[in-house]
C-alpha cells in the first residue's frame, strides 16, 4: 500500500469534512453528497465488476436493497436512522452472498450470463417488495425520521455520512487493489482457470468481492432513503443504477481503483452542468455525445490511458536500451537465484497416482494410469498426439477433476479438491500454449503466482522474488511490459518463471519447447536443469526427443489415455509397444 | 507521525480549495426594479418528461402574461426552471440550489410525487412556501407551508370513488357489479384501495380485484379475468397508456366492458382510439362551458392551444396537467398580490385563511395536511373529445352520462 495515496484520501476526506462549517451554500452539501453517492455506486460495482470481469447488472437490486432496509426500519417499524445502516449492508451483502453462493459453483454462468442473471435479480427483488409488506405498493415516506446531529444541519449530517462512506469506499477500493486479494480478483478477471491452477481461491475471493460490493452498495441506499425522503419501487429498481454506474466505471477505468469514481465526478458533474430549463433536451443530448466520444476514443477509460501510456513509455524505455542476456533492466547483472547443488535422486515418493481416470462422456482421455514421482528427479512423459499427457498434467494440477482414482501428493491425498489446492500444495504447471494474465505486466505475472503458490508471500515479498525469476529466465528488460509485447520465445520464458515463482516441489512442463528455434531450444534445456539443479522435482511433457534424452531420469509412456511403458529412456525407446505406439505395427 | 503531519497539510490545502470554490454566491438584489425570480425544477428528461413540458409551457404562458399585466407588486418576474431529469434526488439538491445558491424569492414546485416530495423537504428545511401542480397522495405532504393547486382533498381515496359512483347512481342503469383492477403505482394504488372500500359500504358487489406493476405492458390476461367477470364496472387504476392497452386487450377479446373508468388516462390515446369510447375518468378542468365562462380561462385555452400546437404537443388541449399548472400560478399571484409582500410566511398564512378563485374553481387549504375541497368532477369520452358529465353545475351543456 502506497501511504501517500491513504494519506491523499483521508486529507481529502477530511478537507471536505469542513465544508459544512465553511459557511458555503447548503446546495454545496446536497451537491457533493450525490457526487459521493455515485462514487460509492461505481466504485463498489467495480470491486466486483471491474477487478473479477464478472459484469453486473444488478447492482441496482443490491443498492434497492440497502434502501429499503433503511425504508423499511426506520419508516415503518421506526428504528434509530444510524441503527438501520449496518442492517441495510448486511441486507445487501447477504443476498449478494447467497446468488454468489449458488451462481459462483457454476461455471459456465459468466460474462453476459452473469450479467443477465444479476439484471433478473433486480426484478425479482423488486416484485418481492411490491408485492409484500415491505413496500405493498404505495411507497415509504420518510420525511419523519430524525436525522443525527453529525453536521450543523440534517442535510451536513446526510453529507457527512455520505463523506465517510466514500471515503471508507475508496479506501477499501485501493486498499484491494494493491492488495494480495485484489492480485488474486485481477488474475480472475484475465484468467480464471488459470488463477485457479496458479493458488488463488478463485470461488472465496469472488464471494468476498461481490459481498464488499453489495455491502457498500446497500450502504450508499440505506443513506439514500433518507436522502430521498420518499420511496418507491418504480424509481428504486429503475436501470438508472446499473446503466449509470457500469458507464461511471468504464469512462474512468474499471481496472483502476480510482477509475470509477474519476468517471462518477465527470458524469454527475456534466449532468449536472446541463440542468438549465431552457437546454435540457439539449443537455442531455450533449452528454449523451460526449459519453459516446470519450468512450470511443478511450475505450479503458482515462486512468486506462493513463495506465497505457505509462506501459508504452516503459516499453519505449526498454527498447532504447536492450539489455545483454541474463542481465536485469540497465544493464545491471541480474540477481542470482541461490541454486542449490545438484540433487541427489532421494528415492522418496513425492507424487503418487493410482488407477487415474479422466472421461469426457464416454472417452476416456486417461485410463487407469497408475505411477509415482521420486523427489528431485525429472520425469519425462511421451506419447503420441492424443496420447493423454496434457490431461494428465491437467488433472494432477487440478484444473479438471479425476473421474476416478487417487492423487497423493507429499503425503497428502489431493482428489478431488479445488485446484488451488493442488497449487497451496506445491505443484506448479506451464501451459502448451501461454495463458499468461493479459492485462498483468510480466513482472505482476510471475508476482502474483509468488503470492498464491505453494509459500503464499506478501505481494512485497513475492515481487522482489519475481524480479529475481525474471532474471533468471532472462526477462528483465522486459519486466514492465504487458505480455503482449513479448515474443513466444519469451511467453514461453515467461510461463517457466511464473511456474517457478510458486516455489513448486513439483513442476509440470506441458511442451515448453515447441515452436522455439533451435538455440532458444539449448536455452531452455539449460534453464531446466537449472532449475532441477535447485532441487525441485520435474514432469517434462515434450515431442522434442532431443531434449527429452538429454534432460529426463525416467519416461512414462502414455498411448490412448494409458500408460505403456516406463523406465529409463534407452530401455523405453526400445520396448515394442512404444515403437508400435508411435511408428504402428509392423504387417510385414 | 511523519504521515499525519502530511494528512493534515494535504487536508489544509484542500479545504482552502474548497472554501474559495464554495464561496457564497453574490446574494440577489431584491431591490425595487429588478425581477422577482421564481425557481422550480420540472422533470424536463427522463421518464416524466412528456407531461412536465406541459408544465413547462403553462408557466411559460403565466409568466409572460403576468409581465404583460406589470408583473408582480410592480416587478418583471423572470422564471429559472432547471431540469431535474425525473429523479427526486437531482430534484432536491436543485431546489437547494434555487435556495441556497441562486437565492430565488419565490418556490414553484416540480413534477410528480417523489420530486414534490423532496421539493417540500426542501422548503420545509428553508421555511419557504412550496405550491404544487399534481401531488397524488395528500397524506405523505405534511408541511405546513406547501399548497396543492390541485383540488384532490385531504381524502380522495373517499371522495373521488364517491363523486364516480354518485355519478353513475344518478344514470339509467347503476352498475351493481364492479371489477376493480390497478397499478401498484403509489398515487394510483391507494385511490384504487379506496375505492374497493367505498363500493362495498355502498353496496356495489366487487367480482373481481386484480392488481399489476408499474410498467407491465401485457394486459391480456388481466382483459380475460376481467371478462370472466362479468362487472358492470370496470374501476381501472391506470396511468399513461395502460389504460389504452387494457381496452386493446379486451377489444381482441371480443370484449367491451359496459362501464369502464380510468383514474388517470393520457388524455389524448383515451380520447381517440376505438376501444376508447365512453370511458370515464376524472378532472379538474376541460375545455368547455362552464369551466370556459371564466375570461382567465378562456383566454389561457386559447393561448394554451395554440402554443401546444406550435411546439408539437401530441394533445393540445387544456386538460388536468395544464389547468392545475395553471391553477399554481393563480395562487402564487393572488398571495404575493393580497399580502404585498414576497415574504414566504406571510403568503402562506394568507392563503391559509383565504379562498382564491382558479379556472378549476374555488380552492381553499383550510383542511387536513392543506388539503381544501376535492373538486374533482367527472368526464366522459363523446365523440372522441373529454366532455364534464358530473356534477350537473359543471357538466358540458346538455352532456350527459353515456352507457
Amino acid at each position: 500500500m502506497n501511504k501517500a495515496i491513504v494519506s491523499g484520501i483521508l486529507a481529502a476526506g477530511i478537507a471536505f469534512a469542513a465544508l459544512p462549517w465553511l459557511g458555503a451554500p447548503a446546495f454545496w452539501e446536497s451537491f457533493l453528497y450525490l457526487l459521493f453517492h455515485w462514487i460509492i455506486l461505481a466504485v463498489s460495482w467495480n470491486i466486483l465488476s471491474g477487478y473479477t470481469g464478472y459484469f453486473s447488472f444488478g447492482h441496482g437490486a443490491f443498492f434497492g436493497a440497502g434502501i429499503y432496509g433503511t425504508a423499511y426500519l426506520a419508516g415503518t417499524i421506526g428504528w434509530p436512522f444510524l441503527a438501520t445502516l449496518p442492517a441495510a449492508v448486511f441486507v445487501a451483502a447477504a443476498l449478494g452472498v447467497a446468488l454468489g453462493a449458488v451462481v459462483f459453483r457454476v461455471a459456465s454462468v459468466r460474462g453476459e450470463l452473469f450479467a443477465l442473471l444479476t439484471l433478473a435479480v433486480t426484478f425479482v427483488l423488486a416484485t418481492i417488495i411490491l408485492n409484500t409488506k415491505i413496500d405493498g405498493g404505495p411507497g415509504i415516506y420518510l420525511l419523519g425520521v430524525d436525522i443525527p446531529k453529525l453536521g450543523p444541519s440534517p442535510s451536513a449530517s446526510l453529507y457527512m455520512l455520505g463523506l465517510v462512506s466514500a471515503v471508507a469506499t475508496l479506501l477499501i477500493s485501493y486498499w484491494i487493489y494493491a492488495s494480495k486479494f485484489g492480485s488474486g480478483l485481477f488474475a480472475i478477471h484475465d484468467d480464471e482457470d488459470v488463477a485457479e491452477v496458479m493458488g488463488v481461491p478463485t470461488y472465496r475471493f469472488k464471494l468476498y468481492a461481490l459481498a464488499i460490493s453489495c455491502g457498500l452498495a446497500g450502504l450508499a441506499g440505506g443513506i439514500h432513503a433518507v436522502f430521498i425522503s420518499y420511496v418507491t419501487v418504480s424509481e428504486t429498481f429503475s436501470i438508472t443504477v446499473p446503466l449509470s454506474v457500469v458507464l461511471m466505471s468504464i469512462l474512468g477505468g474499471s481496472r483502476h481503483w480510482i477509475g470509477p469514481a474519476v468517471g462518477a465526478v465527470f458524469i454527475t458533474c456534466l449532468l449536472y452542468f446541463f440542468t438549465s430549463g431552457d437546454y435540457a433536451v439539449f443537455g442531455r443530448a450533449m452528454v449523451g455525445l460526449i459519453l459516446v466520444v470519450v468512450i470511443l476514443f478511450m475505450p479503458t477509460g482515462v486512468l486506462g490511458v493513463f495506465t497505457n501510456w505509462r506501459h508504452a513509455r516503459r516499453k519505449q524505455q526498454v527498447m532504447v536500451e536492450p539489455p545483454p542476456a541474463h542481465e536485469g533492466v540497465e544493464g545491471q547483472a541480474a540477481p542470482v537465484v541461490r541454486l542449490a547443488a545438484k540433487p541427489v535422486i532421494s528415492g522418496e515418493v513425492l507424487l503418487q497416482v493410482r488407477g487415474l481416470t479422466k472421461a469426457f462422456g464416454g472417452m476416456k482421455a486417461l485410463n487407469d494410469v497408475t505411477l509415482e514421482v521420486r523427489k528431485g528427479e525429472i520425469l519425462g512423459l511421451i506419447g503420441p498426439n492424443g496420447s493423454g499427457k496434457s490431461t494428465f498434467i491437467n488433472v494432477v494440477s487440478g484444473h479438471f477433476k479425476s473421474t476416478a482414482g487417487e492423487i497423493v501428493f507429499d503425503g497428502k491425498d489431493l482428489t478431488g479438491m479445488d485446484a488451488h489446492r493442488f497449487a497451496q500444495a506445491g505443484i506448479a504447471r506451464t501451459y502448451q500454449i501461454p495463458r499468461p494474465f493479459g492485462q498483468m505486466t510480466v513482472l505482476e505475472n510471475v508476482a502474483m503466482v509468488g503470492m498464491f503458490g505453494g509459500e503464499g508471500m506478501s505481494r512485497a515479498e513475492a515481487t522482489r522474488q519475481a524480479e529475481e525469476f525474471i532474471a533468471f529466465a532472462g526477462l528483465s528488460h522486459r519486466a514492465h511490459v504487458l505480455p503482449e509485447d513479448l515474443n513466444l520465445h519469451q511467453r514461453k520464458f515467461l510461463e517457466l518463471a511464473r511456474a517457478l515463482a510458486a516455489r513448486p516441489k513439483l513442476l509440470m512442463l506441458d511442451e515448453v519447447l515447441s515452436g522455439l528455434t533451435p538455440s532458444e531450444i539449448n536455452e531452455a534445456i539449460e534453464m531446466i536443469q537449472r532449475i532441477r539443479d535447485r532441487g525441485t522435482t520435474i514432469i517434462f511433457v515434450e515431442h522434442v526427443m532431443r531434449a527429452v534424452m538429454a534432460l529426463t531420469d525416467r519416461i512414462v509412456v502414455l498411448n490412448y489415455g494409458s500408460m505403456i511403458a516406463q523406465g529409463n529412456a534407452v530401455d523405453v525407446m526400445n520396448d515394442d509397444q512404444v515403437k508400435a505406439a508411435y511408428l504402428g505395427k509392423a504387417h510385414a | 507521525m511523519k504521515s499525519l503531519k502530511r494528512i493534515v497539510a494535504m487536508a489544509a490545502i484542500a479545504a482552502g480549495c474548497l472554501s474559495l470554490a464554495a464561496s457564497p454566491a453574490k446574494a440577489q438584489s431584491g431591490a425595487q426594479g429588478s425581477p422577482v425570480r421564481v425557481g422550480s425544477t420540472l422533470a424536463l428528461t427522463g421518464p416524466l418528461s412528456a407531461t412536465a413540458l406541459v408544465h413547462k409551457l403553462v408557466g411559460e404562458i403565466y409568466v409572460e402574461d403576468l409581465n404583460s399585466r406589470g408583473g408582480l407588486l410592480g416587478r418583471k418576474v423572470e422564471w429559472i426552471v432547471k431540469d431535474d431529469q425525473s429523479k427526486p434526488d437531482v430534484a432536491r439538491t436543485l431546489y437547494e440550489q434555487l435556495v441556497t445558491s441562486d437565492k430565488v424569492d419565490l418556490l414553484m414546485g416540480p413534477y410528480a410525487t417523489g420530486a414534490i416530495l423532496s421539493a417540500i423537504g426542501v422548503a420545509q428545511r428553508y421555511n419557504k412556501m412550496l405550491i404544487h401542480h399534481t401531488m397524488g397522495v395528500p397524506s405523505l405532504a405534511k408541511y405546513d407551508m406547501h399548497f396543492p393547486a390541485w383540488s384532490l382533498g385531504p381524502d380522495p381515496g373517499t371522495t373521488v370513488p364517491n363523486t364516480l359512483f354518485d355519478a353513475l347512481a344518478a344514470s339509467p342503469k347503476p352498475p351493481k357489479t364492479i371489477a376493480i383492477v390497478t397499478s401498484k403505482f403509489p398515487s394510483l394504488h391507494f385511490l384504487s384501495l379506496g375505492a374497493r372500500e367505498v363500493a362495498k359500504k355502498r353496496g356495489l358487489q366487487e367480482v373481481l380485484f386484480l392488481e399489476w406493476e408499474f410498467g407491465n405492458r401485457d394486459f391480456g390476461p388481466i382483459a380475460a379475468r376481467v371478462k370472466d367477470a362479468k362487472p358492470d364496472l370496470v374501476f381501472v387504476g391506470d396511468i399513461g397508456l395502460e389504460g389504452n392497452m387494457l381496452l386493446e386487450a379486451m377489444k381482441k377479446l371480443d370484449y367491451e366492458p359496459p362501464l369502464h373508468f380510468h383514474l388517470y388516462p393520457a388524455p389524448g390515446p383515451m380520447a381517440t382510439a376505438p376501444e376508447t369510447k365512453n370511458a370515464l375518468s376524472v378532472t379538474i378542468f376541460e375545455e368547455h362551458a362552464p369551466f370556459t365562462n371564466d375570461p382567465v380561462a378562456a383566454k389561457f385555452v386559447k393561448t394554451y392551444n395554440e402554443r401546444a400546437k406550435a411546439a408539437g404537443f401530441p394533445y393540445t388541449k387544456v386538460e388536468v396537467q395544464a389547468a392545475a399548472s395553471f391553477t399554481a400560478w393563480q395562487l402564487l399571484e393572488a398571495a404575493a398580490t393580497a399580502t404585498k409582500s414576497l415574504d414566504d410566511k406571510k403568503m402562506a398564512e394568507w392563503l391559509k385563511a383565504n379562498q382564491v378563485k382558479t379556472i378549476q374553481g374555488t380552492l381553499r387549504f383550510d383542511k387536513g395536511n392543506n388539503f381544501g375541497d376535492d373538486l374533482m368532477r367527472i368526464k366522459q369520452v363523446q365523440n372522441g373529445n373529454w366532455v364534464t358529465v358530473w356534477p350537473k353545475e359543471w357538466a358540458a351543456p346538455g352532456a350527459m352520462l353515456k352507457q
